[in-house]
């Protein structure tokens, strides 16, 4: 194959690879790499057939060439580094599921819920170990309270059971 | 960077130094991208496809850390010539630190094992 064919065939090669780039990028690369081509033609003093393997091998593939345009792993020295992961301000479903369960879950599973609830307050990223500490005495108030009514009334009406 | 290439530890340090290389080739002079290409490749290690050099040369243009100018060429069509920009001259004199450190503590690593 002569020189020229084989440009013009790793140049239809680059275009089709290049398509997915933007339209103006996708010209200026193939004129880049055509420009390049051509000095390097120019530099090698010969425009046979081995000069032209030699020029386009030390270009690389075309496909390659254009995985480096899209990124392909390649980092920039400006990007910015990848946001930090999410930070544990906001209410997920962790606090939801808290919230729910040591409210309306106290009244459908007394006891049982509340529990559940104060396991996702320890389990929550977003609050702070002194607003847990403050839930946990508030839902065992609550808990212990009760119990502790139904006790001293159960005791008194064993206590008065027995005095009569 | 070939598709389907195992990664390969030259590979990954090349990707993460050639921007710098190139800032280095235009920190005293603007350059034609031939020469700059030709430049890197002669140093020998640092490219392996030269055309990959052109995806390159478009990102350090679009984040500013070089400028280019159009000018004449005595042979053919106008050419694009790549200047250092302030920007991209903070970004080699820290990657120039970066680096001394780093290769030292690699090579003392490496002369102790």
């Amino acid at each position: 194959m002569e020189a020229e064919a084989l440009v013009s065939e790793y140049m239809g090669r680059l275009e089709a690879a290049a398509q997915p780039l933007p339209a103006e990028r996708r010209g200026e690369l193939i004129s880049e790499v055509q420009d390049h081509i051509e000095s390097a033609l120019v530099e090698a003093g010969a425009r046979d057939e081995v000069t032209a393997r030699n020029v386009l091998e030390r270009l690389g593939e075309p496909e390659e060439i254009v995985a480096a345009e899209t990124g392909d792993g390649n980092r920039s020295a400006t990007t910015p580094p990848p946001p930090t992961p999410e930070r544990a301000s906001g209410w997920g479903s962790v606090e939801l599921g808290a919230i729910l369960f040591l409210s309306v879950g106290a009244v459908f599973l007394p006891v049982v819920g509340p529990l559940i609830g104060l396991v996702l307050v320890w389990m929550s990223r977003a609050w702070t170990t002194r607003q847990k500490w403050v839930a946990t005495i508030i839902a065992v108030v609550l808990l212990v309270v009760p119990v502790a009514l139904l006790l001293g009334v159960s005791a008194g009406a064993g206590s008065s059971g027995v005095s009569s | 960077m070939v598709l389907g290439e195992t990664r390969n530890p030259l590979t990954e340090l090349r990707r993460g130094v050639l921007e710098y290389c190139v800032l280095a080739v235009v920190r005293d002079d603007e350059s034609y991208a031939f020469d700059i290409v030709r430049e890197l490749a002669n140093a020998g290690e640092l490219v392996t496809s030269e055309g990959t050099i052109y995806p390159l040369l478009s990102r350090l243009r679009r984040d500013r850390l070089v400028t280019t100018t159009w000018r004449e060429s005595e042979a053919g069509p106008p050419r694009r010539y790549y200047r250092i920009t302030d920007h991209g001259r903070r970004a080699l004199d820290g990657f120039t630190r970066d680096w001394a450190r780093f290769r030292d503590a690699v090579d003392a690593i490496l002369a102790a094992a």
